[in-house]
């Protein structure tokens, strides 16, 4: 719970921690080696099913997400007409981690042979998509920083996140596990690495005026 | 019929090898589970009662599921009940086996899910959008497995008494009539399923009935029991079911000239799922018919039938808000001579909304009209809630 009010502190950018002016700026990159163990994906015991369910994918929950708790003033610096997508793709959605700014919309794409119907019940950002099948998107603008819950009300095994953030310092580790945080002003500030809603680790940073800074996390 | 079933479902799993796999088996066993509350006011009509003691309209029950799964061909399923804070009981027990990896064939021994209809399998809270079953899995008829009318006029006088007939042959104790289907109580057995994402072929071979299915034997007789379900466009759901075995015990036809395995208890049943967007609608017919010993006249003339339509349907109004409603009829045929129908018919409304306070957790409020054309208490109007949680 700690955690989470943190990065909803983290996403409203409420502390501001650097000059408003200037005119370079860094980069922070690093990885993110996740080391604890991964739960897998089960369906519920389907006892009232005759026969095996069929196969479904494993979300990739190794992807995590690396964000300043502490944004730059003046980082707030909504892009209207931003859209990412998160697919549903095998009773998978893809990615399984998305971050965002805060105006972005989402366009959830069917991809299935199967109807999908994509809700979310988190505060703020409730909201019930319908079934629909393949071929078909549906799409949600996301304005509330904060973590939105997303889940398939028809394949309960299907669940994803959406971090949606108040500004754009934030980036999705890759395959290895590596990120970049490109145009941050210099400062110190607060670096949180966030792994699948399990696990979460901060460090300060000082970015200098000419250079970038490198931070690696390990999350257990 | 078991031959034709074995054609179609090696057909079947032939048809779609490879399109099906199970998947890799890194978990060993996962759990589950259901704990639901229901409240409404006493009900001296019985129009809702399983048997004496249990009524979904004012059911406490908690329900553990697990899976064991022991090699990706072969899993333990289990789930155990505890209503009303009663003793625990297993409801489902059973062995799931995949003999060939990449067909989808999947065999199922044990205390296994229903084939027949659509309903018993997603009798859960979780999945049933009202509080109340559909009369056919639910309401029970006049007649019983183990005491048998010796006359027409002795089935009769039982009209709209299904919660506690009462008949001179076979078993003196008071105890509750049959339903069409019993979704409350699972089979003993071994079941087959074949099939792809188009067409589904279940079939079984049980100890009990779907009045009375049974983990010990009663009678040594067996019911087979099958099932297809096609999907020809996504969202809809087409299926057809029969059943077909002896429902009396042996006890009641210990001293009489007849054998309990030769009457049978023989049913079918459609049903219709489709949905699209905020909507879902259902709608499932079931036919039973129940062979019953002439004994003394006037005489039970024929097999005595019944018959139950219900249509439901859902609409999401809101994010976690839904409203719902099923309309029922269960009707009875007529024995010759009789005026009346053999037992009386029941028509059912029921309508409420549920919410979602989180994705586990969910209210219902219902408001359900009964009527019965038979029996000094013919009607009833009850208002009922449900909170529900699962994991």
């Amino acid at each position: 719970m700690k955690a989470r009010a943190a990065l909803l502190a983290a996403m409203l950018g409420a502390a501001a921690a650097a000059a408003q002016d200037e005119p370079r700026r860094g980069t922070i990159r690093g990885s993110v080696d996740v080391r604890r163990e991964m739960p897998t994906a089960e369906d519920r015991p389907a006892v009232g099913a005759v026969g095996m369910a069929p196969h479904h994918a494993a979300p990739d929950r190794r992807k995590s997400v690396v964000y300043l708790d502490t944004a730059p003033r003046g980082a707030f610096e909504l892009r209207e007409g931003a859209r990412a997508v998160m697919d549903q793709r095998d009773e998978t959605f893809v990615p399984h981690v998305l971050a965002v700014a805060a105006g972005t919309v989402v366009d959830f794409n069917n991809n299935d042979r199967t109807y999908h119907n994509v809700f979310s019940f988190t505060k703020g950002s409730r909201f019930d998509l319908g079934r629909y099948g393949r071929g078909r998107s549906k799409s949600v603008r996301f304005d509330r920083p904060g973590i939105v819950r997303v889940f398939c009300d028809i394949h309960s095994h299907m669940s994803a996140f959406i971090l949606v953030f108040g500004h754009r310092f934030f980036a999705v580790t890759d395959a290895l596990g590596r990120y970049q945080i490109d145009g941050v002003p210099p400062g110190t500030y607060t670096l949180v690495a966030w792994n699948d809603g399990q696990a979460r680790e901060s460090r300060t940073v000082t970015v200098p005026e000419t250079a970038g800074v490198e931070a690696d996390f390990v999350l257990k | 019929m078991i031959r034709a079933f074995v054609l179609a479902a090696a057909l079947l799993a032939a048809s779609g090898a490879g399109a099906e796999t199970p998947g890799p088996a890194p978990v060993r066993l996962t759990l589950g589970g259901e704990v639901s509350l229901a409240i409404a006011p006493q009900d001296p009509t019985f129009f809702n009662y399983t048997d004496y003691e249990y009524n979904p309209l004012r059911l406490a029950r908690l329900g553990l599921s697990g899976a064991f799964r022991v090699h990706d061909r072969l899993a333990l399923l289990g789930e155990v009940r505890s209503d009303n804070l009663g003793t625990p009981r297993a409801h489902a027990l059973y062995v799931r086996i995949r003999p060939w990896p990449q067909r989808p064939f999947d065999i199922q021994a044990g205390l296994i899910p229903p084939v027949f209809g659509a309903f018993a399998r997603r009798s859960y809270a979780t999945d049933n959008f009202l509080i109340g079953y559909p009369l056919a899995y639910q309401y029970l008829t006049a007649i019983r497995s183990d005491a048998l009318p010796a006359t027409a006029a002795d089935l009769v006088r039982m009209r709209g008494r299904g919660w506690r007939p009462s008949f001179p042959i076979g078993s003196q104790e008071e105890r509750p009539g049959l339903p069409l289907v019993n979704a409350l109580r699972w089979d003993t057995g071994v079941q087959a399923r074949a099939g792809s994402e188009r067409f589904e072929l279940l079939a079984a071979y049980t100890t009990g009935t779907l009045s009375s299915p049974r983990v010990r034997d009663d009678n040594g007789a067996r019911q087979v029991s099958a099932r297809i379900a096609s999907r020809p466009i996504v969202g809809l759901v087409l299926g057809a079911s029969a059943a077909r075995g002896a429902y009396l015990a042996r006890e009641s036809t210990e001293g009489l000239a007849f054998d309990a395995d030769n009457f049978l208890q023989q049913a079918f049943g459609l049903d219709v799922e489709y949905s699209r967007d905020y909507w879902l609608v259902r709608a499932e017919g079931v036919w039973s018919g129940w062979d019953l010993p002439s004994i003394g006249g006037p005489w039970v003339s024929g097999p005595l039938r019944a018959r139950a339509f219900s249509l439901e349907g859902r609409y999401k109004l809101w994010p976690g808000l839904y409203a719902a409603a099923r309309v029922d009829h269960l009707g009875f045929n007529r024995m010759q001579g009789m005026s009346v129908t053999w037992d009386a018919p029941v028509l059912r409304v029921e309508a409420g909304v549920g919410y979602h306070l989180r994705r586990d957790v969910l209210v219902k409020a219902v408001y359900q009209h009964n009527r019965r054309d038979g029996s000094r208490r013919r009607a009833l109007d009850v208002a009922a809630v449900q909170l529900l949680f699962w994991f």
